[in-house]
Order: C-alpha cells, then structure tokens, then sequence
C-alpha cells in the first residue's frame, strides 16, 4: 500500500510541474494557433533566473522567484511584441522552424553565459528539509509543488470563469474574428495571454528544478513532455491539461517504480490510447 | 529555384569553409586527437580533458620528448557511436593523428575499434569504464578505471564491515552493468546477498523512485554507479533527501562523490563512503604540482578523475613518442606503452601489459569538511588492483 | 506545384501542350553529377560526404510524408532507426552483405510504416503530430529493453560488412561508402521523383491541399495515404541500412526524437515538395553543423539558431527578388 501512496505523491508532484510548465502553451497554441516550440526555453530561463538571482546575488528566495517568474513574462511579452506576433499568420512548418531556431539561439546563450552544468537553486531552510509522514519521508519541496500546482490550477480556472479578461480569452479562443468585430482587444488578449503562458512556464521551471535538472538543453529535452500534455489535455482547455499531466505524471511514476527497465514505454502508450480514444482532448466533447 | 539557388551557394561556401579549415601537416608536429563531450550535459567532461592534458603539456615545457604536440578536439556531444566514428574516420584520414585519446562513453570507444585497429593508431582511453573495451583492439591503453577494479574492493569492505543484505542501484548500460556484476559476484564470495538488482534508465532525472525502491528493499546498504553528471547529483540528492541515511542504509558508490559536483551536496554528503582510485585530496607531491599545473591553466578545472585520466593519458602518449623517436608506428608506441610503470598524482601505477589497462591504487574516501570545501578523505588504501573484470 | 501556377505558366505560354514537368532524370543526374564531383574533389572529406548522402535520403523520405502528402510527422526517427537495427542485426548474426542488409533495412522500414501508419492515419493534424512521437518513442523504449538485440546504452556494434558486390572493400578512407550512398540516394531520387509525378502522386498531392474534395472524388484517401507512408517508410530504412552498414555501428541516437526533430528542421530549411528541397537543406544544415562544430564545439548552435530564424523571417524567394529589383533595374 505504501508503494500506491509514493506513487500517488510523487505522481502528482511530477504531473503538477508538467501542468504549470504545460498551461502556457496549450493556451497558445488554442489561443493564436501559434506553434511555439521555444515555449520550453522560458521555462528554462525562468528557472535559471531564480537559480542565479539566489546563488550568485545572494537574494532571498522568496523574493528571487517572482522577479524570475517578471523578468520571464517581460521576456515573453518582448518576444511576443517584436518578433512572434508577425509570424501568426505563416504556415504552422515556418513557425516551427523559427520557435525552433529561437530555442537554439537561448540553449546556446545560456551555455555562453553559464556555462553547461545543472543549475540547482538554493531552497531556503523552510523548504530544504524533508517532512516525516510517517510511511515515508519526503522533501518539503515536493510538498511545495503540489501546493503551488494546485494553487495555479485555481487561480486559472478563476480568472478563465470570473473576470472579464476571462471573458475575452475564451471568446477570442473560440472564434478570434467574431471576439474582434464584437470590440475584444484581440492584440492585447494575445500579448497579455503569451506574457501569462511564458511566466506560469517559468514558475514551472523554478518548481521542477528538482525533477528536471536545470542545463543548457532543458528548453529542447523536456518539450515533448510538455507537448504530450497540451496534445492529451486538448488545447486551449485549462482543466483539460490539469487532468493530462496529473494522470501521465502518475502513469509515468508507476512505471519507474513497477517496471524501471521499460522506461518511458508506458507513457507514451498511455498516451497513444488516451489520444486515440479522444484526438481533441480528453474534455472537449 | 530562387530557393535553391541560395541554398545552394551558402551549400558551396560551406563546403569550401571546411576544406579550407583542414589542418596543414606540418613534418615535426606530433597530433594528438581528443575525442569528447564539449557541448549538452556531459560538456564538463571536455573543458577537463583540455585542462588535464594541456596543463600536461605545459608542465614538460610545451613540447613532449623535444617535439611539438597538437591537439585537435572534437566533439561528440554525448554517447553517439555513429557521429564518433565519423569524427575519427575524419581525424586519421584527414587530419593524420599520430594518437588518439579521450572518449568517456563506451558506445563511442567500441565504435571506433575497427578503425584505430586498421589504421594502427594508439589511443588512449581517458574515462570509459567498461572492461571488454580494451580487448577490442590491441591499440587501446587505458588510464582511466574500470567498475570491476574498483568494485570487488568494495565489494570486500562491505563484507568485512558486516554488512549482509546490499541492494545495487546501477545506470542501466555498460559500466553500470560491470559495476552491479562485478559487486553481485564478489560479495556472493564475500558471503553476502544482494537482495535486488535495480536498473535505472540513462535518461532518468527523477530519482525518488527508485530512492524509495531501495528502501522498500530492506537491504543495509546500496551499492551505486551512475555516469557522472546530472544524474550523481540527482541521486546522491534523492537519497539524501528520502532520508536513507537515516533510516539505515548505507551508502557505498564509486565516482558519486566526484569533486565537480561535490561542492553542490552540502553538509548531507558528509560521511559518504566511495571506493575510487583518485581523489584531489591525495596526499602527495606530485597530485600537488598536478592541481596547481591544473588551476594554472584553467583556473575553474577541478582536479577529479577526468582531469587526471587526461594527464595520465598525455604521460603515457609522450612515452610512446619518446619510444618511436616521434615517427609513426603503433605497434612499437603500444609495446613501450605495455612497459609503464610510474607516480602518477593517484598513487603508484603502472600499465598491465596484458590488458593494457592502468593498474592502480583504490582507495576507501569518506566525505569530510575541510575549512568551506568538501573533501574525499581517502581513508584506506586496497592496494593496487588490476581489472578484475579481465582476469577471467 | 498547386493548380495556380500550373494555370499562370499555361497563361503565359501559348504552347500549353507540352507538360511543364521536368524529366524526372533530371534532378538524379544532376545530384549523381555533383555528388561525384565532390567525392573526387574532396576525398579526404568521404566520411563527412557519406553522412551527407545518407542524411540527405532520410530528409527525402521525410519530404514525401511532410511535403508530398502533408503529414507533419515528428517519428520519422523511428523508421530510420529499425532500418538501421536491423541491417545491423542482420549483418552480425546472418550474414554480412551490404545489398541484401540493404533489402532488409528497406523491408523493415516499410513494415514499421505499414503498421504504425494504419494506426496513424485514421488522425490527422496536431492529434497525428504527437501521436508519431508516441509511436517513435515508444519503439525506442523497445530497444532500450531488448538490450540483447540492439545493446541497448551502448548500442549495437562488432559486425563487419563484406565487400560490396564482392569487388568493393569498405576502405578505411570511406571512398566506396562515399560512393554506395550515392548510388542509393540516386536511384531513389529518380524512384521518387517518378512516384511523385505518377497519377498516384498526384492524387496524394491532391489529398494534401484538399482531403475532403479528393475523396468526393472517390479517391481512396486511407489507402493512398498508407502506400506512401509505407514508400516513406521504405525510403527512411534504406538511409538507416546504409548509416549503420557505412558505420558499422548502430545507437539508441538513430531512434531519437531529437533526430526526427533535425530532419524536420533540415526538410524546412530546404523548402518541402519537391524533393530537390530535401536535399538542399540536408547538405546545408550538414555541412553547417560540422564546420561550425570543428571550428568552436561549444557555440555553433547559436550560428544553426540565428540560420533558421533568419530563412523564416527573410524568406529566401523575397530577398532574391529584393535582390534581383536592386540589381537588375533593367530586366
């Protein structure tokens, strides 16, 4: 029985950082229709910025990580602005090759400005140790993500069905020409979703650093994870994501404990089936 | 056909780019080849054989044996056998290395058996770690390791220290493999059981399941190999933080402990106990002028087994060019190379001349506080061990 | 080719009666041409050019699912890799000649696109996108755990290969490598490119700019789709057959998303659908990465980056025809 529950625990944990990494890009790609392929790489500089701002600039922790998760969303918002907004409109293999492209220019900045060791980020005492439930010990951090996963999932689903900034998301994912014509500032619905996407990917690379290590090719290593996600929970759909990552994180999980020398096998069977049994996400009808 | 017209012409300059980059041959020059990792996760491995072996250089004054060396790097990105016998096929062919040397996965050092065999060319291994590497061709010198050579002391210890019930949890390729036989057969000997085997994928990042295997396990210890990188850090962290040590179970690796990524543990890696054959604490006079040679010519290199397998490995290769007088002939560089025996900055070694691997010391280290850095305190000495692996 | 320029060529030549194909020898000699130029100009380069070669066929393989029939596939890796396992497998425990390994590559191939596409294909778009990882990745934890086939981490080495046609030993320059792959590339260029050109070919281009039209038609569009999935397939196997036979040496990187990921990339760069594209990004994107590897390990991906952002951003038929008003004020 313990094994369920460390599979449960370290399952959802898993699943939790693959959902909050995910989120961001299947509003992207539900949102714009924008295929981009470099959403992994602000995950990466998010964590990077936390792991640098409390390493080398001694800062404290809980003040690291929201300025990593800003400088992010700035990062996303810039990009979005200048570069990427000129590319909704070209074919999904262009967009591809330019996300793609992006993804190298960061991995090899990265590696010029860090260097290629795995960054690991200084957890403040409070989260550092590990907490005795009795049955097994486990680190606080893990703790810390479930919570935060959870937290975000929340906080999306509030902001999706209460605000009008909501409001104008979901109409202008349901059909962007009608939201338009109705007076719904599309651009600013774009830059502001993209900004939203590329910070809640930087906070997931913050809470995951534990699980994927923080190096130079994180933004290529981890993307089909993130993809599997967005393509199993349908894009676009929020709860639809929360419900992929948990189910293949736990399914993932299960195999490392249950049958190790398959490796991802399972995963990505489960995948298969959960796709061919819903190709547009497990909760669109 | 604006298209490929453009292409083409960017096809044409990159072509001619790389003819015009191939080295010119100069008569006197000695060329060395290395062969590694410079770019993705394992990338730490390439600065340190650069490090190792031009410090080497520097240290006898810039040439070997009266002759000037050059190395050429090249990268082979990770375990990628393909790309790696491109890149050699290209470095004797094209570029006419007089030796060869580096190569830290084993997947790539197979590959390349046939060609250093056809072409008679000497390499020298600086890292890969599984035994049935050498015998795959007769042009192969190690000055790295092997898991059989440092496991079955371990393994030895172990038992004598009383433990009974060991569970191994090894890298699921080559050298993990070695390592788990290798410690399975010997504690058996010893009288001891390993009550479950546990292979973890080359690609896992995410221990605590497998932690949390190895204390389902009941055993009193785990027995570890991993290849060095991200995923000792990943595990010595899980095990820390699932709180094995509390709940009693040892731990006993091998290059876990390694001083690249030592310093990142902290207080929990304190009193960890590994079986290896160097550590840069190694009290001697020449592992001293070995770490600062090393810190002059890269001040962030750190003295671990990579950096040292290189400045071994540049010892062996200036003997074999003082052997051959600097000509070209690999049988005569491999027959001196069998002959070796020297102080190296691990301890006293010599070369096998059967196996053509590097005899050493292996020592127990224990991890301990030195002022602010972490240290391998070597605690015990084996005594010189050869590789087990091959005495069958 | 799409209906319109097809319409706008026949509107400006009166003499509409002859097709405005080109022979489809055209291209492959052209390819054998310069193919052997560079083997005899740069011999020393033979490892590099077979590479070439051999990257080149995968990418045209992959040309014919992405370019010809529309089907974005990120697992192309996966027919490349049983190709080259088992032309591998069959040279260490069978028997060790290069064209019948080949046969085996290409039979492997196109048994693995068989099965995985009659799965694939009943879905379509971003859903048959990521179900082609699943398929690629799920082949390759297959051979991680059949460690005593494939060797699994350390991958599958230790065979030789006979001389080719009994007369040609694998050198250790790597000419007849060099040469071999060149002569498959050849032969399955003008294969191809007769395919492609075929009513067969042409239904499937016609499935791919508009697949609820051509079945209205009464075109078999699962059918169709699944023959050339299993030409890609074939095509891809023969690549792997002739990676691991030129190598002698087969790893776990040949079943790679990050492989399938390049071809892609490379396919892109080169321009998808007519086959000569395919070969164009190939040797670019080859050639770029060994120079600006050999020249600085650590930071040629930024030059690879800058590349495709570059040919995105500035499509390469706008700056030539900026290009051409800049300089030809004239014409």
């Amino acid at each position: 029985m313990s094994t369920l529950a460390n599979i449960l625990i370290d399952g959802i944990a898993y699943g939790m950082v693959l959902f909050v990494i995910a989120i961001g890009l299947s509003v992207t790609l539900g949102l714009m229709r924008f295929v981009n392929l470099s959403h992994g790489a602000f995950a990466m500089v998010g964590g990077y910025c936390a792991a640098l701002l409390t390493r080398e600039a001694q800062w404290s922790f809980w003040v690291a990580v929201p300025v990593a998760i800003l400088a992010t969303a700035l990062l996303g918002a810039v990009l979005e602005v200048l570069v990427l907004r000129h590319l909704y409109r070209r074919k999904e293999l262009d967009q591809v090759l330019f996300t793609i492209g992006l993804s190298f220019l960061l991995i090899a900045g990265t590696n010029a400005l860090v260097g290629p060791q795995v960054q690991l980020i200084p957890l403040p005492s409070a989260l550092a140790g590990s907490v005795d439930l009795g049955f097994r010990t486990l680190p606080a951090q893990r703790l810390l993500v479930i919570g935060a996963g959870l937290a975000v999932a929340a906080v999306a689903a509030w902001t999706v069905t209460r605000t009008r900034f909501g409001i104008w998301l979901r109409a202008a994912v349901d059909h962007a020409g009608t939201a338009s014509a109705l007076g719904i500032p599309i651009r600013t619905v774009q830059c502001a979703s993209f900004a939203a996407g590329a910070a809640l990917a930087g906070f997931g690379g913050i809470l995951g650093a534990e699980l994927m290590p923080l190096e130079p090719y994180y933004a290529l290593k981890y993307l089909v994870l993130v993809l599997v996600v967005v393509a199993v929970g349908g894009m676009g759909s929020i709860t639809g994501s929360l419900c992929a990552a948990v189910l293949l994180g736990v399914i993932e999980t299960a195999s490392k404990y249950l049958a190790s020398d398959w490796g991802s096998l399972f995963f990505f069977l489960a995948m298969a089936a959960l796709l061919a049994w819903r190709p547009d996400g497990l909760l669109k009808r | 056909m604006s298209i490929s017209r453009r292409t083409l012409a960017s096809a044409a300059l990159a072509a001619i780019a790389s003819f015009l980059t191939a080295a010119n041959a100069q008569a006197q020059t000695i060329k060395v080849g290395i062969v590694g990792p410079f770019s993705g996760p394992f990338a730490h491995y390439g600065t340190l054989f650069k490090a190792g072996a031009e410090a080497y250089v520097a240290s006898q004054g810039g040439k070997l044996a009266g002759r000037a060396v050059e190395l050429i790097y090249r990268d082979t990105g990770g375990p990628n056998p393909a790309q790696t016998k491109t890149l050699v096929q290209e470095l004797i062919v094209k570029d006419k290395v007089d030796y060869l040397g580096g190569f830290v996965f084993t997947p790539n050092a197979m590959a390349v058996a046939p060609l250093i065999q056809q072409s008679q060319t000497p390499t020298v291994i600086f890292n890969a770690a599984t035994s049935s590497i050498t015998e795959k061709s007769e042009y192969f010198v190690r000055t790295s390791y092997t898991l059989w050579q440092v496991t079955v002391p371990m393994a030895q210890w172990a038992a004598k220290q009383g433990l009974k019930k060991v569970v191994t949890a090894v890298s699921d390729f080559g050298p993990g493999i070695d390592a788990e036989t290798a410690f399975k057969s010997e504690f058996a000997k010893q009288g001891g059981t390993v009550v479950e085997s546990i292979r973890m994928p080359l690609t896992t990042t995410d221990f605590g399941p497998f932690v949390q295997r190895i204390r389902a396990s009941g055993a009193q210890a785990v027995y570890t190999f991993l290849p060095g990188g991200p995923p000792n850090l990943g595990f010595v962290k899980a095990y820390n933080e699932n709180g094995l040590a509390k709940a009693g179970i040892q731990f006993l690796g091998t290059a876990e402990t390694d001083e690249f990524d030592l310093q990142k543990f902290g207080d929990a890696a304190l009193g960890l106990a590994t079986a290896f054959h160097y550590s840069g604490v190694h009290d001697s006079p020449v592992n001293k002028k070995f770490v600062t040679a090393l810190k002059q010519r890269d001040p962030n290199a750190v003295a671990n087994y990579a950096s040292v397998g290189a400045w071994d490995g540049m010892y062996v290769i200036h003997k074999m060019i003082e052997a051959t007088g600097g000509q070209k002939d690999g049988a005569k560089a491999v027959a001196a190379a069998r002959a070796l025996q020297w102080e190296s900055p691990r301890g006293p070694v010599r070369i096998d001349p059967k196996t053509r691997h590097i005899v050493q010391n292996v020592y127990l280290r224990k991890v301990e506080r030195v002022g602010e850095m972490l240290v391998n305190r070597e605690v015990q000495s084996f005594g010189p061990q050869a590789d087990h692996g091959l005495d069958k | 080719m799409n209906t319109m320029t097809l319409l706008r060529a026949r509107l400006q030549k009166p003499d509409a009666s002859a097709p405005r194909c080109a022979p489809p020898s055209r291209a492959p000699l052209v390819a054998l041409v310069i193919g052997l130029v560079a083997c005899t100009l740069l011999p020393q380069h033979a490892s590099l050019l077979t590479r070439v070669f051999i990257t080149a066929l995968l990418v045209l393989s992959l040309d014919l699912a992405v370019g010809v029939a529309g089907l974005a596939t990120l697992g192309h890796a996966a027919l490349f890799g049983v190709g080259a396992y088992a032309a591998g497998i069959f040279a260490l425990k069978v028997m060790p000649d290069p064209l019948v390994g080949l046969g085996i590559g290409v039979a492997a191939g196109a048994l693995l696109a068989f099965a995985s596409g009659a799965f694939l294909l009943r879905y379509q778009g971003f859903t048959f996108l990521m179900l082609t990882v699943a398929v690629a990745q799920i082949v390759l934890s297959l051979a991680q755990k059949a460690r005593d086939w494939t060797g699994g981490d350390d991958g599958l080495s230790g065979f030789t290969v006979r001389p080719l046609l009994g007369r040609f030993v694998f050198d250790l320059e790597g000419r007849v490598a060099a040469l071999y792959a060149l002569a498959v590339l050849v032969i399955a260029l003008y294969l191809l490119r007769r395919l492609v050109d075929s009513p067969f070919g042409l239904a499937v281009r016609g499935i791919h700019e508009n697949r609820a039209r051509m079945a209205a038609l009464g075109t078999p569009v699962y059918a169709r789709l699944l023959v050339l999935y299993t030409v890609a397939g074939a095509v891809a196997g023969a690549a792997g057959a002739l990676s691991a036979q030129t190598t002698a040496v087969v790893g776990l990187d040949s079943l790679s998303f990050a492989l399938s990921a390049e071809a892609l990339v490379m396919l892109i760069l080169g321009g998808a659908g007519r086959l000569t594209g395919a070969l164009v990004g190939a040797t670019v994107f080859t050639l770029l990465h060994h120079t600006a590897a050999s020249i600085n390990p650590y930071h040629w991906l930024f030059v690879v980056g800058i590349l495709l952002m570059l040919v995105v951003l500035v499509p390469p038929a706008k700056a030539w025809a900026w290009l051409r008003s800049r300089v030809g004020a004239g014409s």
